[in-house]
C-alpha cells in the first residue's frame, strides 16, 4: 500500500486568510484563496473599487473540486437528493477556486479557469498576459490549485501511477533517478501577479523576472500515454526559444516537467538532449517535483516561482532524491553537491501533459 | 492591419437535433427539447423534466472500440467537431496551425458519477476508480485532438455555464495573435446528476417547461449538448473560397465580484460594454441579443435590467430571444450553441422565439420574439453567457462583408 504524498498538513488557512468567511469553502479554495492573499501581499498591491475592473484572474485547476463534487453526490445517494446541501452546490463547480477569488479580491476584469492538466499553470499566465499584451487589462493574477483528495488517490493507486503502488520501491519522488517508478502525490497552491512591464516600473513595484515566451502545442497520439518519441515536447521547447529570441546555449537552468515516471522522465530526457544539442552538457536541469512531488496544474505553477527564485537569488535548486544514473536519462543536473551558484539570466520552465499538451515558457531576469 | 477570424463551419449536438440544419430548422420552428428524464431515477427529485439529448446515435460517429475508451462529453464534442469541419470542408489531419479550445462546465461528470455509486453502495475499498482516468476536464480536447490528429493550442476553460464564449473568445484571440489559424471552438457538457440535484435544492428548475421572461416563469431545464464552430483566418477562409458565415468582432468578459450563485446587473452590464468597445462597435449598431436568458427569476430580472441600463428605450426594438426555452441549459456548451445560433441568425436573417412565453413582466421589458420566429434583417448579434461565481461573457458576431 501507497501512504504518502506531499500533504499540507500544517496548512492553517485562518493563518492567512482570517476567521470570517472560510465555513463554506473546500480545500482547494483554502488553498488558492491563501496563496493570492500572499501573493497580494508580496506585491504590495491593493485592489480597491478604482482599479479592481481592470485586474482579471486565471486559475489552473483539473481536479479542483473533484472531492467536493464527490462529496455532495453521496450525499445526494446516501439520504436522497432533497437531502443535498444546496450552499455545497457551488463548490462542485471547476470555477469555485477563481469565482470565490474573484469575490474575496473584488476581481471584476475578467475571471477564467483552465483545466490543461499539468500544463494549466503555465497556460493560466499566457492567458493572462494575453489579456495584459493586448491592452485589455492591465495587471493579472494568475495561478492554479490543485488539493490532494481520496478520489484522485485511489484512482491513481489502482491505475499503478503512484511510486510504490506497483510494489517495489517506494513511495519516493526521485526524477530522472533510475529507481523512479511513479509520482508522488501532491497538493498545493501558487499566484503570481503578472504586470505591464511599464505599469510595474512606474509603481517601482519589485519585478522577479520577466517573461521572454510562452509558448503551446499538442502531440497527438494514443489515448492516456505519452507520445514515445517526445516530438511535442521538442517542438515545444524550440518554439520557445525561437519566441524568446535565445539559442540553447543562453539558457542557464531547465525546470523539467520530470516527475518520477519511468516513461515520461525518459522520454523528458531525450528532448532536452535534442533541442540543447552540446549545450545540454552545460544548462542544470532540475525538477521541483523531486522536492514537491506531483501537483498536476499546480507544478507548473511551482517550477515557474522557483524559477523566478532562482533568477533572483542565483541558485538553482537541487535536484533532490537523486542517487542512481539512468543512461537513459543524461543529463547535467543540479545536485546538492555540485556548486549550483551562479548568475542566472534564463530559465526555460517545462510542462507536458499526459494527454498530449505541451506548454513552455522562458523567463529572464528584468532589464 | 488587425487579423480577421470568420466563421466557416458549425456542429451541433442538442436536444432539438444533430447538426446544425436539423437544429436550426427546429429552431425556427420553436421545437421544445423538454422531456421526461430517463438517463436515471428522478422520483426522490423535486422535478423531472430536463433537456436529454435522446436521438444521438454515437454509432453514426464513432468506431466501437474508441467510443468505449472516452468519456460521453468527449463523444458529444468529437461528433460534434467532425460535423463541423465536413461543414467547413476542411482536413486539418496533422496540421501544425490547427488547434482547438473548448469550454464545460462537468466534464466527464458521468465518468466520476459512476464511481460514487459503486463507492456508497458497495463501500469505499470496493469502488473502481479506473474510471478516474476518464475523468479529468482536459480530456476532451485532448480526446478531440487525438482523434484528429491536431498540433496547434489545446485549451479546457472551466468557466461554468459561460464557458463556451470564454472559448470561442480565447479561440479568437489565439488566431489575432497568429499561434494558429484554425481553430475548433465551442463548448460540451453532459447531463449529469450532480447538476439537475444541485439545481433542484437551489429552487431554480421549473416543473415543466422553461419560460424565459415570462412573467410567471419558474425555472430553467438542466440540459446537455455540444456547439462547435470552425474559426478561420479571413484570407485562408477566402483562398479556399469557404462559405463563410459570421465574423467574430469581439467579446468582453467581467465578474460582478458579488456572489457565487446570484447574477448582478451592473456586472452584465460591463461585460456587454466591453465587449462592443472591444469589435469596436457602439451600442446603436446592435441589432439582435441572444441573451443567457436561464428562465429564472434572478437571471432573467438582472439581464433585463442591464440590457435597459445599456441601451435605455431602445431596448423594445431590439429583439433579445433565449433558445434555453427549447433547449434548457446546457451548462457549458450552452453559450457555444447560443454562438452557433447567432452565427445562423446573422446568415440567414430569421431570429428563432423565445417559446412558452405568455405574460409580459413589468421587471423583463423586452422584445423577446414570444412563440414566432421573426424575419429581421441582422447585422450585428451579441450573445450573453453568465456564469456561477459571476462569470459573465459576451460576444460579438457580425454578419460577414468582405470589407
Amino acid at each position: 500500500m501507497v501512504w504518502s504524498g506531499g500533504e499540507i498538513s500544517d496548512f492553517d488557512p485562518a493563518a492567512i486568510l482570517g476567521k470570517r468567511g472560510l465555513l463554506d469553502l473546500d480545500r482547494s479554495t483554502k488553498l488558492f484563496l491563501s496563496s493570492v492573499e500572499l501573493a497580494l501581499d508580496d506585491a504590495n498591491m491593493e485592489i480597491n473599487g478604482e482599479n479592481s475592473s481592470q485586474v482579471g484572474l486565471s486559475v489552473g485547476t483539473t481536479f479542483g473540486v473533484l472531492d467536493s463534487y464527490c462529496k455532495f453526490q453521496r450525499e445526494a445517494i446516501i439520504n436522497g437528493p432533497r437531502y443535498a446541501n444546496p450552499s455545497l452546490f457551488p463548490q462542485t463547480i471547476a470555477n469555485a477556486p477563481a469565482g470565490r477569488a474573484g469575490i474575496r479580491f473584488k476581481i471584476k476584469g475578467f475571471n477564467t479557469t483552465i483545466s490543461t492538466g499539468m500544463c494549466a499553470a503555465l497556460d493560466a499566465l499566457k492567458y493572462a498576459c494575453d489579456f495584459i499584451n493586448s491592452g485589455r487589462i492591465h495587471t493579472a493574477i494568475a495561478g492554479a490549485v490543485e488539493p490532494l483528495s481520496i478520489e484522485i488517490f485511489a484512482g491513481l493507486h489502482t491505475l499503478r501511477c503512484l511510486s510504490g503502488s506497483d510494489g517495489g520501491q517506494g513511495p519516493v519522488s526521485c526524477p530522472f533517478d533510475k529507481r523512479r517508478n511513479g509520482i508522488v502525490l501532491s497538493e498545493g497552491a501558487v499566484s503570481f501577479i503578472a504586470e505591464d512591464k511599464a505599469g510595474a516600473l512606474l509603481r517601482k513595484a519589485h519585478i522577479y523576472g520577466e517573461i521572454l515566451s510562452m509558448v503551446s502545442c499538442f502531440d497527438p497520439q494514443r489515448l492516456y500515454r505519452y507520445s514515445p518519441n517526445g516530438l511535442g515536447m521538442v517542438k515545444a521547447m524550440r518554439m520557445a526559444l525561437e519566441h524568446a529570441e535565445v539559442r540553447p546555449k543562453d539558457i542557464d537552468c531547465i525546470f523539467a516537467n520530470a516527475n518520477s515516471t519511468l516513461e515520461a522522465d525518459q522520454i523528458e530526457a531525450r528532448a532536452i538532449n535534442e533541442v540543447f544539442g552540446d549545450a545540454a552538457k552545460k544548462v542544470l536541469v532540475t525538477s521541483v517535483k523531486s522536492n514537491l512531488g506531483e501537483t498536476f496544474s499546480a507544478s507548473g505553477g511551482f517550477s515557474l516561482a522557483a524559477a523566478l527564485g532562482a533568477i533572483e537569488k542565483g541558485f538553482v535548486p537541487p535536484l533532490i532524491n537523486y542517487e542512481q544514473r539512468d543512461p537513459m536519462c543524461v543529463l547535467n543536473f543540479a545536485l546538492g553537491g555540485n556548486p549550483n551558484s551562479l548568475p542566472i539570466s534564463r530559465v526555460m520552465v517545462n510542462t507536458f501533459s499526459m494527454n498530449g499538451a505541451n506548454s513552455v515558457a522562458v523567463i529572464g531576469k528584468c532589464e | 492591419m488587425k487579423r480577421r477570424v470568420v466563421v466557416t463551419g458549425l456542429g451541433v449536438v442538442s436536444s432539438i437535433g444533430t447538426g446544425h440544419e436539423e437544429f436550426w430548422q427546429n429552431l425556427v420552428a420553436g421545437t421544445s427539447g423538454i422531456s421526461r428524464v430517463e438517463g436515471f431515477d428522478t422520483s426522490r427529485h423535486q422535478t423531472h423534466y430536463g433537456a436529454e439529448i435522446k436521438s444521438f446515435d454515437k454509432r453514426e460517429h464513432f468506431s466501437v472500440r474508441k467510443s468505449r475508451f472516452i468519456g460521453k462529453a468527449s463523444r458529444f464534442t468529437v461528433a460534434c467537431a467532425q460535423l463541423a469541419l465536413r461543414d467547413a470542408g476542411l482536413d486539418v489531419k496533422n496540421k501544425d496551425d490547427v488547434g482547438v479550445s473548448l469550454g464545460t462546465t462537468f466534464g466527464e461528470a458521468q465518468e466520476i458519477e459512476g464511481i460514487n455509486e459503486v463507492w456508497v453502495r458497495r463501500g469505499e475499498d470496493k469502488g473502481d476508480f479506473r474510471a478516474i482516468r476518464r475523468s479529468p476536464l482536459d480530456n476532451i480536447p485532448s480526446n478531440l485532438a487525438n482523434i484528429l490528429r491536431l498540433r496547434g493550442p489545446v485549451r479546457i476553460f472551466a468557466t461554468a455555464c459561460s464557458a463556451g464564449n470564454y472559448a470561442i473568445g480565447y479561440g479568437y484571440d489565439i488566431i489575432r495573435q497568429g499561434e494558429a489559424r484554425t481553430m475548433i471552438a465551442g463548448g460540451s457538457d453532459v447531463f449529469s446528476r450532480v447538476s439537475f440535484t444541485g439545481f433542484n435544492q437551489l429552487g431554480v428548475v421549473a416543473p415543466e417547461k422553461c419560460q424565459p421572461f415570462d412573467k410567471n416563469r419558474k425555472g430553467m431545464m438542466v440540459g446537455e449538448g455540444a456547439g462547435i464552430m470552425v474559426l478561420e483566418l479571413l484570407e485562408d477562409a477566402l483562398k479556399r473560397r469557404a462559405k463563410i458565415y459570421a465574423e467574430i468582432l469581439g467579446y468582453g468578459l467581467s465578474c460582478d465580484a458579488h456572489h457565487m450563485a446570484n447574477p448582478d446587473s451592473e456586472g452584465i452590464a460591463q461585460c456587454m460594454l466591453k465587449a462592443m468597445r472591444d469589435a469596436g462597435i457602439s451600442e446603436k449598431q446592435v441589432d439582435y441579443i441572444c441573451a443567457h436568458g436561464s428562465g429564472t427569476r434572478q437571471n432573467d430580472a438582472a439581464e433585463a435590467a442591464a440590457l435597459r441600463k445599456i441601451f435605455g428605450d431602445r431596448i423594445r426594438s431590439i429583439p433579445v430571444n433565449s433558445i434555453k426555452s427549447m433547449l434548457g441549459h446546457a451548462m457549458g456548451a450552452a453559450s457555444a450553441i447560443e454562438a452557433v445560433a447567432c452565427c445562423l441568425v446573422v446568415a440567414n436573417d430569421i431570429i428563432p422565439p423565445t417559446i412558452n412565453f405568455e405574460t409580459l413582466d413589468p421587471d423583463c421589458d423586452v422584445d423577446c420574439v414570444p412563440n414566432k420566429a421573426r424575419k429581421k434583417k441582422v447585422d450585428i448579434a451579441l450573445n450573453n453567457g453568465f456564469a456561477f461565481g459571476g462569470n459573465n461573457s459576451c460576444l460579438v458576431i457580425k454578419k460577414f462583408e468582405k470589407e
